[in-house]
């Protein structure tokens, strides 16, 4: 019955009438809008939150004037300021230098444990001028007071934020160090070295294991010995500055004013920790960007089915106007403008979902990778993308029916039914197929096979789903797997044993080595040395810790998975993945850049080494060495740690504790120890993947229960007449359950075989360029496996149970009359 | 005592714009073995009527009562278990399952009804309904009577006592029309109650008895014009 409207324009009638179409099916519109709120949500806050890092990275090490060019003098030496800084005044164009800041850097051993647990770590004391800034590389203290120019010379610091972060250290705390004196810590304190804390001992040990303490200049050289020394500067280049040019420069200057101290510049660019900060972004914008697209091919997915339900529905009514003279396009506009609005409504609700999602992630990141500055600035280039996007992709999803319904022949459109045409579907085929059971139990399989392409398209976003859930849960899985094997790896024998690095090189025979094996709880000790060095080959370029230890020692070695650990000549043990990344197999030879002591210093040599092994460790930067082949590196009889391996029963400590006081000893780590640092790492990976995880998950019974909405709407005529013929709503209920479950089936079958391939793709193509220091393998639990079914299967399954007031609540007549 | 009984009974639907009166003060008594048509123009509450007595719907006010159960008085499970061993329906638009071949909607009749040989019976009243070499085929493929004639397969296949139809024919050409209701005619010698609504006043010539309904009023019962014909009598 046509109500006369009040409308002028004939386009507010079609409005008016997409509105209702709207209306009559809220329940679905409402749950893909959620499904398209949930996918671009995702991508925008995501997507904000790379971007946010990006600024808050450049503003901080704006902020901290970071220095553009680092000064440094070789390991373990030091130089006269004065000296230096008139070495620097000589430069051929002073105007090109902004300004510059000194530091001494020294190793030292930290006793920093609170009433919580026993931290015993090293670390290095970085003494910083506080008498004139420091002006480049500025310490911003987050918490407590920063230090001033009365503090130079007496003891007191500041912890570096993620050290103190990791180890819970109080604001106002008092540390010991190495030469039994103690540091007052007045708060934590970041600066742009440590922003990721990236050097080599870090590197090995993490943020919780190396402790980075900021001290006044005079107090570190006091400490030290040190009067007058330093051993970095960090320079600011004036703006517009070339920092190559200017790096050249400087060198020149160095050499000709210093030539007997040996001296690097490296600019920032090219530092460990600012690529690792920047590189980062990159590696999680394209993981985010495949998980947001994911979920949003789900939504798609979603808004093509239920536009191709709506079209469906008015199939008669299409087919009715194009045999009243309707232009097709004019046709195709009710559905289409159903689908816009589903998607307007959807990506304004998902406008919300991505400020909740990106301040989410903004928290994570800032625990993850604190920074002085953190700016969170709306991102008005994202958001216009992803809401384009969003609308797009569910218009053009939508666009398939409906131009396929307004293509058929109008006669095919008024057919006797609404499913006329289509009705049969594959059971047509199947019609030779004769099913078990009464007609009620074979209903479920009728209905899937009946409309095989509406099934394939439901299964299809269900699918979507799966993959992206498996492949979230399966990434989990295999960063766990890398670390439980490396625990297998390095608790294969004597898992309670503790490894002692020594403050300095020493001789075997030392008697403060002799002296560790009498230690109480000390059951045996083999000395250890532990080297740095480069590999490169096959275009790849990475450094590596060399241990070198004996090979027949009781307490541990490596055990190979491929070649002879012990060989004549001398050779490294690499890990799998350093020995895939440049292209070698034990047998081969690799470029190895190593230091080599000559005289009474150390010089770094490039050479050829032979690989002789192959150890199971994920990490890359592992490699061992028999220790019967230090000659290699001239230090035969040359030592810098211990392995220890304690009593049976000995509380590990009080062993610790034991060893971290005797002299020549620097750090005490138990194994253990190092496997749960690890562990702590790498759940700060998995906080960002449990945002993603969350999502999927709720995405996954959004779509569950929005097919079984559709579906119920769409059978409202077929339950109705089984009501008519006693059936009871709960019969009717199981037969939706059980095609629901047969859906699913089918669904996370296609979605853990599609998420299996995307979770190789990413662990295989993706982590390499993004995590090229860990060898992660694909590993997918039992208990994803079994998430995806609990999900696929059993939610989709259960999801028709939430039709059931409204099965009970029908209105029998009304709904058998409708007359299509 | 008649299989269905009806006393005052009365349908009205709350509309926003007012109260729509469906059905009022209908008395009426149907026995096993009688064929009533139902006549009146549309609207005048023909349907509601069919639903009323198959429990579909509600009386407003009255009672009814068939075959024993007093279906104001049942709890939801009696009327379930009323609707699928008491009653069977032809609807006015069919409602065939658009899944299921003709053969299965009209087992489906026969498995709700709990009979045995499901099959046997569903292709037995196929053939009857002249549907015999179109048992594989889905209802998108048959045309408007014989989809008709499905729907009535499958109530036949209920076997169950009371048969309600609602314009069982309006599809139907004269020919086949007739078969159809000479197989109407036979449930009811076989012992069932069958109540057929029509619009066409020549088929209540067939009828035992014509209740006529207008603006959901009872306004005339009795038998018709010159007592019952035989089908074939027919003209139209
Ligand atoms: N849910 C409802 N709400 C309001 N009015 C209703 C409703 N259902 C039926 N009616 C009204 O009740 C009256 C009787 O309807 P009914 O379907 O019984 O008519 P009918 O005699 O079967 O007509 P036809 O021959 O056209 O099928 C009609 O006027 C109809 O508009
Ligand atoms: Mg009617």
């Amino acid at each position: 019955m046509a109500r006369s409207t009040t409308s002028r324009h004939p386009s507010v009638l079609w409005l008016r009438w997409s509105w209702r179409d709207l209306r009559a099916r809220w329940v679905q519109v409402t749950a893909i809008a959620l499904v398209i709120a949930l996918g671009t949500g995702m991508y925008l806050g995501l997507s904000s939150s790379a971007a946010w890092r990006q600024v808050s990275y450049d503003a901080s090490y704006a902020e901290s004037n970071a220095h553009d060019l680092l000064v440094e003098t070789a390991t373990g030496t030091t130089a006269d300021r004065l000296a230096l800084e008139t070495a620097l005044d000589q430069v051929a164009h002073p105007e090109w230098f902004a300004d510059r800041s000194v530091r001494l850097v020294v190793p030292v051993q930290v006793d920093a444990s609170t009433d919580d647990e026993d931290v015993l770590v090293p670390g290095q004391i970085v003494g910083v001028d506080v008498v004139q800034g420091p002006t480049v590389d500025r310490v911003t203290v987050t918490e407590g007071r920063p230090l001033t120019a009365a503090d130079d010379g007496r003891l007191v610091g500041l912890a570096e934020l993620r050290f103190a972060n990791a180890r819970n250290l109080p604001v106002e705390h008092e540390v010991r160090i190495s030469g039994d004196r103690s540091l007052q810590l007045q708060g934590h304190a970041q600066s742009p070295e440590y922003f990721p804390t990236a050097s080599e001992e870090a590197g090995i040990f993490g943020s919780a294991g190396f402790a980075v303490l900021f001290a006044p200049l005079g107090t570190a050289q006091a400490l030290n010995a040190q009067e007058g020394q330093v051993n970095e500067v960090g320079v600011a280049l004036a703006d517009g500055v070339d920092a190559e040019a200017a790096r050249a420069e400087v060198e020149q200057a160095l050499s000709a004013a210093l030539p007997d101290v040996a001296l690097t510049v490296t600019p920032l660019v090219e530092e460990r920790g600012y690529r690792i900060l920047y590189d980062d972004i990159d590696g999680d914008q394209r993981l985010f960007n495949i998980f947001a697209g994911l979920i949003l091919a789900g939504a798609a997915f979603a808004a093509f089915n239920l536009t191709g339900r709506i079209v469906e529905a008015q199939r008669r009514e299409i087919g009715i106007g194009m045999s009243l003279g309707v232009p097709s396009p004019l046709l195709a506009v009710r559905p289409l403008l159903v689908a816009f609005q589903v998607a307007l409504i959807g990506v304004a609700a998902g406008i919300g979902v991505g400020l909740v999602v990106g301040s989410v992630m903004s928290t994570i990141i800032q625990s993850f990778f604190p920074m002085p500055a953190w700016q969170t600035p709306f991102q008005v280039g994202i958001f216009a993308r992803g809401i384009t996007l969003g609308i797009v992709l569910v218009v053009v999803a939508s666009l398939f029916p409906v131009v396929r319904a307004v293509r058929v022949p109008p006669i095919e459109a008024i057919h006797t039914g609404p499913r006329a045409t289509r009705g049969a579907g594959l059971a047509v085929r199947g019609r030779g197929l004769h099913l078990p059971g009464n007609s009620l139990v074979q209903m479920p399989v009728r209905n899937v096979l009946r409309a095989p392409r509406r099934t394939a398209l439901t299964a299809l976003g269900i699918a979507a789903v799966i993959a992206t859930l498996v492949a979230v849960l399966g990434m989990i899985d295999s960063f766990i797997d890398t670390i439980d094997r490396a625990e297998v790896e390095v608790t294969s024998r004597n898992p309670e044993r503790v490894s002692v690095g020594l403050a300095t090189y020493t001789t075997a025979d030392d008697p403060r080595v002799a002296a560790l094996a009498d230690v109480e709880g000390v059951a045996e000790t083999r000395p250890t040395l532990d080297l740095g060095g480069t590999l490169r080959g096959n275009g790849e370029e990475f450094d590596v810790y060399v241990g070198l230890l004996d090979f027949a020692s009781p307490i541990w070695a490596p055990s190979a998975v491929a070649g002879e650990l012990v060989t004549d000549e001398p050779g490294l043990v690499l890990s799998q993945k350093a020995a895939a990344d440049l292209g070698v197999a034990p047998g081969d030879r690799v470029s190895f850049e190593h230091p080599r002591r000559e005289g009474g210093g150390y010089r770094m040599v490039q050479g050829e080494i032979l690989v002789t092994a192959l150890h199971p460790n994920p990490l890359r930067a592992i490699a061992y060495m028999d220790m019967r082949h230090a000659d290699y590196f001239g230090l035969d009889g040359i030592v810098n740690g211990v392995q220890v391996l304690p009593e049976p029963g000995y509380p590990q400590e009080q062993l610790v504790r034991n060893l971290f006081v005797q002299s020549g000893v620097g750090s005490v780590q138990s194994v253990r120890m190092i496997i749960d640092t690890l562990r702590d790492t790498v759940a700060e990976v998995l906080d960002i993947f449990d945002v993603v995880q969350l999502a999927v998950l709720l995405l996954a019974l959004l779509i569950a229960f929005n097919s079984s909405a559709i579906g119920a709407d769409e059978r409202a005529r077929e339950h109705a007449t089984m009501f008519a013929f006693g059936i009871t709503p709960r019969t009717v209920l199981g037969i939706a359950v059980a095609e629901s479950a047969l859906m699913g089936v089918l669904a996370t079958v296609l979605g853990v075989v599609a998420g299996r391939l995307l979770l190789s793709w990413m662990v295989e193509v993706l982590l390499p360029t993004t995590l090229p220091d860990l060898q992660v393998d694909v590993s997918v639990q039992v208990g994803t496996y079994l998430t995806a079914a609990l999900f696929g299967i059993v939610a989709v399954a259960v999801a028709p149970v939430f039709t059931l007031r409204r099965l009970r609540r029908m209105d029998i007549p009304s709904t058998l009359r409708v007359v299509e | 005592m008649g299989v269905i009984e009806l006393a005052g009974v009365a349908r009205r639907y709350e509309t926003g714009g007012g109260v729509v009166t469906a059905l009022a003060g209908v008395d009426l008594t149907v026995d096993a073995g009688e064929l009533v048509v139902v006549l009146g123009p549309s609207g005048s509450g023909k349907t509601t009527l069919l639903n009323l007595i198959g429990a579909l719907d509600t009386p407003s006010e009255g009672r009814a009562s068939v075959a024993g159960h007093d279906l104001a008085a049942a709890s939801r499970g009696e009327l379930f278990r009323y609707r699928r061993e008491t009653v069977s329906f032809v609807f006015q638009s069919f409602n065939l399952f658009p899944g299921l071949t003709a053969l299965e909607n009209v087992r489906f009749g026969a498995d709700v009804a709990g009979r045995d040989d499901a099959v046997g019976v569903a292709r037995d009243v196929l053939v009857q309904v002249g549907l015999g070499d179109r048992v594989d085929h889905f209802p998108a493929m048959l045309s408007g009577g014989e989809q008709q004639r499905v729907a009535i397969a499958r109530a036949l296949a209920t076997g169950n006592p009371v048969l309600l139809a609602d314009e069982p024919t309006g599809e139907l050409d004269f020919h086949t029309g007739t078969q159809i209701l000479q197989l109407l005619r036979d449930q009811a010698s076989s012992g069932r109650a069958v109540l057929v609504v029509t619009h066409n006043r020549e088929i209540a010539r067939m009828a035992d008895r014509v209740v006529e309904l207008s603006g959901g009023q009872v306004v005339h019962v009795g038998p018709p014009e010159g007592g019952p014909v035989p089908v074939d009598e027919l003209r139209w």
